[in-house]
């Protein structure tokens, strides 16, 4: 697990913090108009919004918040859509665990880290007890 | 007793006024003209004296009505800002379960479906199947733009709640890219009765419910006949 850091040549497109439910709306639609305004179909941008709605509920369930940063910029040779979670909650102590299907703490499904996982291109996660978890999706364009 | 204007002096008067006065033009309204002697300038330099006493004054007064008026505006935004969360709340909460025609329910749902609201609607469904003794009920999600596990989680429930009060629920209105999303996600609905628009679970149900009331009917028949005898 590699501790996540941003690229100083992407491009910041917002930064957002989820205090409540109603941030986790107002977020969500926000990445969706961000993924039609790079021309995503509607299969993509579905995928993308799923996949943030579970990592801010996350967010809000178990870490009490935390903030969203959208940004844009080249990966692997792919231009992407690129959205990091950083919360500053009681982290996660076996993250293998919490990426495995079906598995949750707490009264959920246990699909929404790995489902994440399964909707986007790439998908980092890096979380210390105590500390707090950092998740980043990203989506090629 | 009036003194006799002394010229030296009073050119440098008159600088002194220029100068109080050009302070006053930029905004330093704290300096004053001196009038310990008694003569002809004296009248001016208390005229000028008082003029920039009002308009202090005045100044005083407008910075005051612009926080006021600031302090009003921030108010209004924020009551704005309230009612389109009221307005937007009211539209999520309003989920209404109507009964279509005999023995079917159809509850269409539109927004975001938080937990809250998920809450209110499961209540309110059950609550109607009770009421009715309907014992189809279609859940249309037409209007919900994201499906993520927890949405999946609150109608796989609200369907095993109405399974107990002996209703079957049908969802609708699940996209193609919903549908492939819910199969990325890895969850799986197939316990579930779905079809794709609101038309479909409706000509379902109606077929349904014409067996049923076939049924119902052979059995009353039945039961008739077993009277007669
Ligand atoms: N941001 C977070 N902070 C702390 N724990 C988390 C966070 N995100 C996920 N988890 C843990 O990982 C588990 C699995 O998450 P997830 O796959 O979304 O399933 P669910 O939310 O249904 O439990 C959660 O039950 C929780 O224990
Ligand atoms: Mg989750």
């Amino acid at each position: 697990m590699q501790e996540i850091i941003s690229d100083k040549n992407w491009n910041k497109l917002g930064i957002y913090p989820i205090v409540d439910e109603h941030d986790i709306v107002k977020v969500r639609s926000i990445v969706r108009q961000h993924a039609k305004d790079f021309r995503m179909g509607i299969v993509e941008q579905t995928r993308i919004t799923t996949a943030i709605s579970e990592l801010l509920r996350n967010m809000y369930n178990y870490a009490n918040g935390g903030d969203v940063v959208i940004e844009s910029g080249d990966i692997e040779e792919h231009n992407a859509l690129i959205i990091t979670c950083i919360d500053k909650g009681p982290g996660i102590e076996n993250v293998e665990l919490a990426m495995s299907d079906g598995y949750t703490s707490g009264m959920g499904m246990g699909y929404g880290l790995p489902g994440a996982k399964r909707l986007v291109d790439k998908f980092e996660i890096y979380s210390e007890p105590q500390k707090g978890t950092t998740v980043r999706i990203m989506k090629w364009k | 007793m009036e003194n006799n204007l002394d010229f030296k002096n009073a050119k440098e008067r008159i600088e002194h006024i220029e100068d109080v006065l050009s302070s006053v033009a930029a905004g330093d309204l704290d300096k004053r003209l001196q009038t310990d002697i008694e003569d002809d300038l004296t009248g001016i330099e208390e005229a000028i004296n008082i003029l920039i006493e009002d308009l202090t004054y005045e100044l005083k007064q407008s910075k005051k009505m612009k926080e006021e008026l600031e302090d009003k505006l921030n108010k209004i935004q924020e009551q704005q800002k309230t009612i389109v969360q009221q307005q937007e709340d009211l539209l999520e909460l309003s989920s209404p379960v109507t009964k279509v025609w005999d023995n079917v329910l159809i509850l269409p749902v539109i927004g975001t479906l938080d937990s809250q609201r998920t809450q209110i609607m499961m209540e309110n469904l059950l609550q109607k199947i009770v009421e009715t003794g309907c014992t189809i009920a279609i859940l249309d999600i037409t209007g919900v733009p994201t499906v993520d596990t927890q949405v999946a989680n609150h109608l796989l429930k609200t369907v095993t709640a109405a399974r107990l009060l002996g209703a079957d629920c049908i969802i609708s209105g699940i996209s193609p890219a919903i549908a492939q999303t819910i199969v990325h996600l890895g969850i799986d609905l197939s316990s579930i009765k779905t079809k794709a628009t609101l038309q479909d679970a409706m000509l379902f149900a109606m077929k349904k419910n014409n067996q049923l009331f076939e049924g119902k009917i052979h059995l009353e028949h039945k039961e008739q006949e077993e009277d007669d005898k």
